[in-house]
C-alpha cells in the first residue's frame, strides 16, 4: 500500500534506484519491485539518482557482506550495509521470521552482531551475552555468558543501566560491563578470556559504551559525568585485556597524553596544560570529559576519533573558564594515545550538551576542493562538517531547534551564545533549546554513498532548568540541574531527518509524536531503518523520505538495526525493542501511548521466511504428534 | 544476617542517645521519643521463618521528628545538600533513583524501614550513610521524604508488613482487625 503511494508520486526516484541495484538471482521479487523496474523512466540513465553531495567512504574493514561485526559496521561509523535483497521494492513485505527475549528490561541500546553463522548480542545490567545460532529454527542459544556484575553499578548510571554493545574480534566478543570492568569471551565457548578492571564505581564511574578495535587493539572510555567523574580512554590488547596506554580528557598535559605533535586548529586550544588553566583550582579533577559515546578511525592517518562528555558539575557557575577537555573531540594516535588535534564543540558546556555522539569520516568536495572530513551531529544541535586532518570547521548549521545559540563564529570556531539562556544558580530559565539529551543524544546515524546523504533520528525538545550549587560527595551526582522538558514548537518529540553534510541542509524528514532515540542503519537497496521512542519501526525510501513500511513492536526502540545475510542466504534486519536510557526520562514517559520495558530482539525477512529445518536433524514434532 | 541488623540499629540507637546527649537546645529533642536500645536491637526487621508471634513490632517504630515543620525543613535542605536529589530528583520524584513520593517502596515505606535505606544503603547503589551522617540529620531526611506524602505511617506497620496500603480496600477480617497496642504513636514499646 505505501509502496503503490510512493510509486505514484515519485517513480523515477525509485525506478532508478531498482535499476542501478537490481536483485542478484534469487532474490525475493514482489510484484511490486517488478512493475516499477518495468516502468519506462527505468531506462533513464543511472546517472541522474546520483549522490547528492558527491561523498565517498573508505569501508574499511571491509567486512563480510552479509554480516555485521562491530556497532557501526565500519571503521568510518557508516553503519551502511552494501545488501539489496530487500529494497525498496520489495520492504514492504517484511515480516517478523523470528523474536529473542533476553531476559533484560534495561533499556536497550545495543546492536547485535552476526559473524559467520551465529548472532551474538549482550544484554543491558546484568551484562550478560549469547549466542544465536542461525543454522537453527528460531534462535537456539548455543551459549550464555553471565559475568555477574556488581548490582551497586546500577544507581550510578545516570541513566539507565545500559549498554551500546559489544565488538567482535578474533574469535572474541568484547564488551564493557556497567562496573567499569571490560571483558573478552570466546564466541566458540562462550567462556571468559580475560576480564580487566578500568575504572571504579566508587568514584562514580561506570562503563556503557561499546568497545571500537582497530588490529590488536581495543579502545574503551568511562561514563559518569553526573557523578563527576575523571573521563578517559584507554586502548587495550586485544588478546590479553593488557592496558596500552590511557588519556585522560582533563588534567595536565602529561595525563591527557598531548604533546609537540598536538596542533588543534583554532588559538584558543592552544597553550600549556589547558586541561587545568580552563577550570577553577582543582576542579578539573572532578571535571567529568567522559568516554560515552562512539569511536571512529581513519586507517590512512592512524588516528582514532571521539568526544567527551560534559564538565561535572553540571552547573557552569561553579567552574568558570573554557572547561578543556570536555565537550570536546579529539583525534589521537591509535598506537601511542598522543592527541594530534581537538575542537571543543560547546566551550564551557552550560547545558550538558557533550561531544559523544559520533563522528562519520567522508571524503566531500567542498568548494571545488575533495576535504577529508567528519560529519558530526552535536547534542548542542549544530551539525558540523569538519577536516578531520587539522580540526578545522568547514560548516556549522543547526539540524534541530535551538535558542541556546544565536549564530556560529567561523572564524573563531565558536559558537555565540545567547545570554538570556545561561543559567545561573536558583534562577528558573524556561523555554531553553535544546535540553541537556541535546537536539540529538547519542543514538548514531548512518550514511549512504549511493545518496551522499547522512540520516539521523533526532530531538525536537526544550527543558525549564533551575540550576542548584552541589558540592562533590564520592559515590552522589555531581550534578545540580533541576529540569524538565517538554516538545519544542510543532509539538513532535521526535524526527527522523536526511542531511546533506556538503551544503549543511536537511533534504526531508519525518516527524515522529514521541522521541527518536534509535540507531539508523543504510543499505544498498535504498532504505532507511529506524525505531521510535513508542515502538514503531520503519523502513523509509532513502532518496526522499518516503514511509515504505512500519511495523509495531513489543516495547520503544532504542537500538540500533542491523542487516545480514543467514545461513539460508536470505537477508534479514534485526533490531532490539526495549525502552529505557534517556527516552524514559520525563518528556516522553507522561505521554500516553508511552510503551512499557521489553527487552526482545526482533527478526525481519520478506515474508517472514526463516530457516525451517534444524540442519543437526533434531526431530521437529508434526502437527498430528503436537496435537496429542 | 539478622545479627548483623540487629547490631547495627543497636549501633544506631546507642550513638543516637551520645549523640543527642551533646546537642544544643535548638535541635527538638530527639533522644527521649527514641525507643531503648533493647527494643529494637533484639527485634528483627523482616520476616522470621517459625515464629507465630508478631515478628514486626519494631517497623512500628516512630520518627521521632512525626509533625516538626523545622526537622522537615532541615530534612530538605540536607536532601540538597548530600546530592539525594541528584539520583531523586529536586522533586523527589525520582531520575537515576526511585520516585519517592509514590506509595511504592521496594525495601518498604515505613520511617524505621526508610532510615534503615539511609543508613546502610541498597544494593542498587544507595550510598551508605551511617557514618557520614548522624542519625538526627537521617531522621531528619525521613521526616522529609514522609512530608511527600507516600511513606507509611509508623502505626499502620502491620498492614504495610503484609503488603495491604492504608486507606486503600483490603479484605473484611483484616480491616476489622484491632489495631496493636503499639499502633499509637509507635515510640512506646
Amino acid at each position: 500500500m505505501a509502496i503503490t503511494a510512493y510509486v505514484g508520486s515519485a517513480g523515477l526516484l525509485l525506478a532508478l534506484a531498482s535499476s542501478w541495484y537490481a536483485p542478484p538471482a534469487g532474490a525475493s521479487q514482489d510484484p511490486a519491485a517488478a512493475s516499477s523496474t518495468a516502468s519506462p523512466q527505468a531506462k533513464a540513465p543511472a546517472a541522474s539518482a546520483t549522490s547528492s553531495s558527491g561523498a565517498t567512504f573508505n569501508f574499511a574493514p571491509n567486512d563480510p557482506a552479509g554480516e555485521w561485526h562491530s556497532q557501526a559496521r565500519d571503521y568510518a561509523n557508516t553503519r551502511y550495509s552494501p545488501l539489496d535483497k530487500i529494497n525498496a521494492g520489495n520492504v514492504g513485505k517484511l515480516r517478523i521470521a523470528w523474536t529473542f527475549s533476553d531476559g533484560t528490561l534495561h533499556g536497550h541500546e545495543a546492536a547485535p552482531l552476526v559473524v559467520g553463522n551465529t548472532m551474538y548480542v549482550v544484554t543491558p545490567f546484568p551484562d550478560m551475552a549469547y549466542a544465536l545460532d542461525l543454522t537453527k529454527p528460531g534462535a537456539f542459544i548455543s551459549w550464555t555468558f553471565k559475568p555477574n556484575p556488581s548490582p551497586s553499578a546500577v544507581g550510578k548510571a545516570c541513566c539507565d543501566a545500559v549498554t551500546r554493545g559489544s565488538t567482535y574480534v578474533d574469535g572474541m566478543l568484547i564488551y564493557n560491563l556497567l562496573d567499569d570492568h571490560t571483558v573478552a569471551v570466546d564466541v566458540k565457548t562462550g567462556k571468559q578470556i580475560w576480564r580487566t578492571k578500568m575504572g571504579n564505581l566508587k568514584t562514580g564511574e561506570t562503563m556503557t559504551m561499546a568497545p571500537f578495535a582497530v588490529g590488536d587493539k581495543v579502545f574503551v572510555g568511562d561514563s559518569g559525568g553526573e557523578m563527576g567523574a575523571h573521563g578517559w580512554i584507554a586502548a587495550l590488547d586485544v588478546h590479553t585485556g593488557k592496558e596500552l596506554w590511557r588519556a585522560y580528557n582533563t588534567g595536565s598535559d602529561a595525563i591527557a597524553r598531548i604533546g609537540a605533535d598536538f596542533k588543534p586548529y583554532y588559538a584558543w586550544m592552544k597553550g600549556k596544560d589547558l586541561g587545568i588553566s580552563t577550570w577553577p583550582a582543582g576542579a578539573w579533577q572532578h571535571g567529568g570529559g567522559t568516554v560515552w559515546g562512539w569511536i571512529s578511525y581513519d586507517p590512512q592517518t592512524n588516528l582514532i576519533y571521539y568526544g567527551t562528555s560534559n564538565p561535572s558539575p553540571r552547573v557552569p557557575a561553579q567552574r568558570p573558564g573554557d572547561n578543556l577537555w570536555a565537550s570536546t573531540i579529539f583525534a589521537r594516535d591509535a598506537d601511542t594515545g598522543m592527541a594530534r588535534w581537538a575542537y571543543q564543540t560547546t566551550p564551557h558546556d552550560e547545558w550538558d550538551y557533550d561531544a559523544v555522539n559520533e563522528d562519520i569520516l567522508m571524503d566531500l568536495p567542498i568548494n571545488g576542493r575533495i576535504r577529508k572530513v567528519m560529519v558530526h551531529f552535536d547534542r548542542n544541535a549544530y551539525a558540523y562538517t569538519i577536516d578531520r586532518t587539522t580540526g578545522e570547521v568547514l560548516l556549522a548549521a543547526p539540524f534541530a531547534y535551538l535558542n541556546w545559540s544565536t549564530g556560529f563564529d567561523m572564524k573563531t570556531g565558536r559558537p555565540i551564545v545567547n545570554k538570556d539562556k545561561e543559567p545561573k544558580p536558583n534562577v528558573e530559565i524556561t523555554n531553553l533549546c535544546p535540553p541537556d539529551i541535546g537536539g540529538k543524544d547519542w543514538q548514531p546515524s548512518a550514511a549512504s554513498p549511493r545518496t551522499g546523504l547522512v540520516y539521523a533520528g533526532i530531538f525536537n525538545i526544550c527543558m525549564d532548568l533551575t540550576d542548584h550549587k552541589v558540592g562533590y560527595i564520592q559515590s552522589t551526582p555531581y550534578d545540580g540541574m533541576e529540569m524538565s522538558r517538554r516538545a519544542a514548537p510543532g509539538g513532535n518529540l521526535g524526527e527522523f531527518m536526511a542531511w546533506n553534510p556538503a551544503t549543511g541542509k536537511k533534504v526531508w524528514a519525518i516527524k515522529e509524536k514521541f522521541m527518536t532515540m534509535s540507531g539508523a542503519l543504510a543499505t544498498a537497496g535504498d532504505i532507511v531503518f529506524y525505531g521510535t521512542a513508542d515502538g514503531w519501526f520503519r523502513a523509509v525510501n532513502a532518496w526522499n523520505g518516503k514511509v515504505l513500511w512500519s511495523q509495531k513492536l513489543g516495547s520503544g526502540v532504542i537500538g540500533q538495526p542491523i542487516t545480514y545475510i543467514g545461513p539460508d542466504h536470505r537477508q534479514y534486519v534485526a533490531i532490539y525493542s526495549g525502552i529505557g536510557g534517556a527516552a524514559t526520562v520525563k518528556a516522553d514517559a507522561n505521554l500516553s501511548g508511552f510503551p512499557a520495558l521489553g527487552g526482545t530482539l526482533y527478526v525481519f525477512s520478506i515474508d517472514g521466511d526463516s530457516v525451517q529445518t534444524d540442519s543437526d536433524d533434531a526431530p521437529t514434532p508434526s502437527p498430528s504428534t503436537a496435537n496429542e | 544476617m539478622k545479627l548483623r541488623i540487629a547490631l547495627c540499629h543497636l549501633t544506631v540507637v546507642t550513638s543516637m542517645v551520645m549523640l543527642s546527649s551533646c546537642q544544643g537546645g535548638s535541635t527538638p529533642p530527639a533522644a527521649s521519643s527514641v525507643p531503648a536500645a533493647t527494643d529494637v536491637a533484639t527485634q528483627p526487621l523482616g520476616q522470621v521463618a517459625g515464629v507465630s508471634q508478631d515478628p514486626a513490632s519494631s517497623l512500628s517504630t516512630a520518627n521521632p521528628y512525626d509533625g516538626n515543620p523545622q526537622a522537615v525543613e532541615q530534612g530538605k535542605a540536607l536532601f540538597v545538600k548530600m546530592n539525594c536529589a541528584g539520583c531523586h530528583a529536586y522533586t523527589g520524584k525520582g531520575n537515576m533513583g526511585p520516585d519517592l513520593t509514590d506509595t511504592y517502596w521496594r525495601y518498604g515505606g515505613l520511617p524505621i524501614q526508610i532510615y534503615t535505606s539511609i543508613h546502610d544503603g541498597r544494593p542498587q547503589g544507595m550510598p551508605a550513610w551511617g557514618t557520614a551522617l548522624a542519625p538526627q540529620d537521617i531522621w531528619k531526611l525521613v521526616a522529609y521524604i514522609q512530608s511527600f506524602g507516600g511513606t507509611v505511617p509508623a502505626s499502620d506497620y502491620r498492614q504495610a508488613h503484609e503488603g495491604d496500603t492504608p486507606g486503600e480496600q483490603v479484605a473484611p477480617e483484616a480491616s476489622t482487625a484491632p489495631s496493636p497496642p503499639s499502633a499509637s504513636g509507635g515510640s512506646k514499646p
